[in-house]
């Protein structure tokens, strides 16, 4: 094979591309506990964010990214479910009071401790609950490398255009397994920063923008306009009150700003081929199981599409309709009884749709294909 | 100064509260160092004493239970900036769920103060003891829980490394001693003793006998701080892999290699890998070995393809290199009837017809034998050349000791 001047091939990891992506976006500090299998997230985080601080615990991680996040440096955690446990109530303040940043959550083999380098898909059903009240926190997944880079930049983008803690979810074998790239494949990207409140009137922390549900940024400790944060139900000018309709019309705010804010972060791979009645749905590591039985059903004449969710949660209106359209529906993911799956069609079991779930090791397209040609 | 910083609104605290004293007393000191109510970020936690927020005119950011110490240590150090005055405040019971936080930044002495308003019981929730309470406090509720001596905050967070902590007995005008921890530069730390009227010690003497004795401890220590730093771009330090060899392998190869902790096998799995993509293969390696690194197996898993690779895993590998007893251990069940298997000669392998064993540990020792075995595989197979190998070989920083073992 003939060298082409322009490559630049080489063996990567997703760690390392997530890491260079975040920064590229805007992200300034990485905070951060180490936990297999993040920790090479940590170590390359160490080598490129701007401000990188080993904490204690992931309590104390979590929290000092809030406290930067309340001066305007946006940041970067990363860890597995045993950290990330640690961290749902600081998750769930940064949520109430605003503050945007990104946690990577790395996930590894459960319950508990579980093992920790084996890899799994089990962590979605707790996002899906993570925050007290059921309110949604953007989820965003990537599938490949390509999207290591996009989907890390788009978590960067929604957290600070929301003013939210974002999810990017992942896994071992996505952010550890060494692959041939070209380099050439990623974009460059703009950085993104946060738009501080410039209006002359007074400032009301939680006074949110009409259109976009957004409460206009202002750090802690600037020298023009007092600012009041609170991770205590609070009104728009953030003083705790109980349960005043201005506070609560202030909570439920959260909802419909993450839901429409959402709408233009939606990411995910459709292979429609005509004719075919069945789909595969997966996300994270599995996909690469559903592309290649995908191909391997089609020397066999059997006409698959394929459905690769990168926006998980909220959950994009649109792949309902997807879904609506095929006979059968298949979905794949690395775990036992199917998160995703209930996540989309509830816990009452439908004839036309199969789970294809496994733990301890990947799956494989031939369990896949095992599962299609038997239904 | 004094006005300015203060609110207009109404104190929330029970009569006689040690928190209503505590705050007259913050907002004393803090006219007294004329700070201007915007260079300062107050921190709040959860419990009557975080209630202070709408009290007065500066920045606020109220927390979680415990959590004000790390809170504030990030605001500190995300402003970076020696005219903004950060203070946190919580109680004694916040001090306790959030010791961990408490311990961290007195040992980093990041530049803010902490106040712990310590008056022995959780006020919010029934008056139960803490574990700052005296053991002569007793609650009202379960009185028959037995006295354990506290902890004492301000000699926990001295031996952490405070540069400044300070005992105050809440009585009376104690803004001086106020004002100095707030103009300490580094960690200071300040314990309020105070009086809680429904639940607490509801009398000053008596507080005042059963009270840890007031103190001021110091440590000369540097004051931790964060410079934002530009680093470059993790893909600049990337080594590209030029292709300028060439490979006849059609469709996919899966390469199991796998030997003992400490003897090179991710290294011999890396070159290979270098190889195959020099080859003009697409290539995919992961490892796996005991969360003890330095003991067992350690095994790695190659693939090459001339298409792009997408499921990642191995079943039955095409190809197994397997050098110890470790890694054969780990590895023998993968082995498949149609797998081409290289093993040392010492190791008892399984009735195979696809075997072959040379001596790679005797000829190349420990270290040297994946390397061996994965070049003995290369030269008896035309899958990549030996040179794409030795090319990767030879980039490696001990090139001329591993260049020997691909002869």
């Amino acid at each position: 094979m003939e060298s082409k001047l322009e490559d630049r091939i080489t063996l990567l990891d997703g760690s390392r591309i997530i890491i260079e992506s975040a920064v590229a976006a805007g992200a300034e500090v990485f905070t951060g506990y180490p936990i297999t299998p993040a920790n090479l997230l940590y170590a390359y985080a160490g080598k490129r964010f701007p401000v990188f601080l080993p904490a204690p615990d992931e309590i104390t991680a979590l929290q000092w990214l809030c406290g930067f996040s309340s001066v305007g440096k946006v940041g970067v955690t990363a860890t597995s479910f045993p950290g990330f446990a640690l961290m749902l109530e600081t998750l769930n303040m940064a949520y109430l009071m605003e503050l945007p940043m990104v946690i990577i959550l790395a996930q590894r083999l459960g319950p508990s401790t579980g093992s920790a380098t084996a890899g799994a898909q089990g962590d979605l059903l707790l996002l899906r609950g993570c925050i007290s009240g059921g309110y949604p926190i953007p989820v965003f997944c990537p599938a490949d490398f390509k999207d290591c880079q996009e989907l890390t930049h788009q978590a960067v983008k929604a957290a600070i255009q929301m003013r939210t803690p974002v999810i990017l979810l992942t896994s071992k074998e996505m952010i550890m397994t060494n692959r041939s790239f070209d380099l050439n494949e990623f974009e460059e990207k703009e950085k993104v920063s946060l738009k501080y409140f410039e209006n002359g009137k007074p400032y009301k922390p939680y006074l949110a923008d009409e259109d976009t549900m957004v409460p206009p940024f202002l750090p802690l400790g600037n020298n023009q306009h007092q600012v009041r944060i609170n991770s205590s139900t609070h009104d728009v000018n953030g003083f705790i009150q109980k349960a005043t309709k201005e506070a609560l019309d202030n909570t439920k705010r959260l909802k419909v700003k993450i839901e429409e804010g959402m709408k233009e972060f939606n990411f995910y791979s459709l292979n429609e081929i005509d004719e075919a009645r069945i789909l595969l749905v997966s996300y994270d590591i599995s996909s690469d199981a559903v592309l290649e039985a995908a191909k391997v059903l089609k020397t066999r004449n059997v006409l698959v599409s394929t459905l690769i969710l990168k926006t998980i949660l909220p959950v994009p209106e649109n792949i309902l309709s997807i879904l609506e359209y095929y006979e059968k529906v298949f979905i794949v993911e690395e775990n036992l009884s199917g998160l995703l799956r209930e996540i989309l069609f509830g816990i009452q079991s439908q004839s036309n749709i199969y789970g294809i779930n496994k733990i301890g090791e990947m799956i494989s397209p031939e369990d896949i294909i095992a599962e299609v040609s038997s239904n | 100064m004094v006005q300015e910083l203060r609110t207009e609104t109404k104190i929330p605290y029970c009569p006689g509260c040690g928190h209503t004293v505590a705050t007259n007393n913050m907002v004393k000191a803090l006219g007294k160092l004329n700070i201007a109510p915007n260079d300062i970020i107050l921190v709040s936690d959860i419990g009557c004493c975080g209630l202070v927020d709408p009290l007065l005119s500066c920045h606020t950011i109220h927390g979680l239970h415990g959590r004000a110490a790390a809170l504030a240590m990030g605001v500190t150090l995300g402003l970076n900036n020696k005219t903004k005055k950060v203070i946190a405040v919580q109680g004694d019971g916040g001090a306790t769920i959030g010791l961990q936080n408490l311990l961290e930044v007195a040992r980093q002495n990041v530049n803010m103060t902490l106040i712990v308003q310590n008056n022995m019981v959780y006020g919010m929730t029934g008056g139960q003891i803490s574990g700052l309470s005296q053991e002569e406090f007793k609650e009202t509720i379960l009185p028959e829980l037995s006295s354990i001596p506290p902890f004492d905050i301000c000699l926990l967070a001295h031996v952490a490394g405070a540069s400044f902590v300070r005992r105050i007995i809440g009585r009376g005008d104690y803004s001086e001693a106020l004002a100095e921890a707030f103009a300490h530069k580094g960690f200071s730390l300040v314990e309020i003793v105070g009086m809680c009227i429904p639940y607490g010690i509801d009398d000053i003497r008596e507080l005042t006998k059963i009270s840890a004795q007031e103190l001021t401890l110091e440590n000369d220590k540097s004051v931790f701080s964060v410079t934002p730093e530009n680093k470059s771009s993790l893909f600049k330090s990337i080594k590209y892999i030029e292709k300028k060899y060439k490979s006849n392998l059609k469709g996919k190869m899966s390469v199991l290699i796998a030997g003992s902790a400490g003897e090179g096998v991710q290294l011999a799995a890396d070159l290979l890998t270098q190889a195959g993509v020099a080859s003009g293969l697409y290539a995919t390696k992961k490892g796996e070995y005991p969360i003890t690194v330095g003991t067992g197996f350690s095994v790695s898993e190659v693939i090459l393809s001339d298409k792009e690779i997408l499921f990642t895993g191995i079943d039955k590998p095409d190809v197994v290199i397997v050098v110890s007893e470790d890694g054969l251990r780990k590895i023998s069940k993968n082995i498949g009837e149609d797998s081409l298997v290289i093993a040392d000669h010492t190791l008892q392998m399984p009735i195979h017809n696809k075997l072959f064993t040379s001596e790679f540990r005797k000829a190349a020792g420990k270290k040297g034998a994946v390397l061996s075995a994965v070049s003995y595989w290369l030269k008896m197979s035309d899958v990549i050349p030996i040179d794409a190998l030795r090319n990767a070989v030879s980039k490696h920083k001990h090139a001329k000791d591993l260049m020997t073992l691909t002869e």
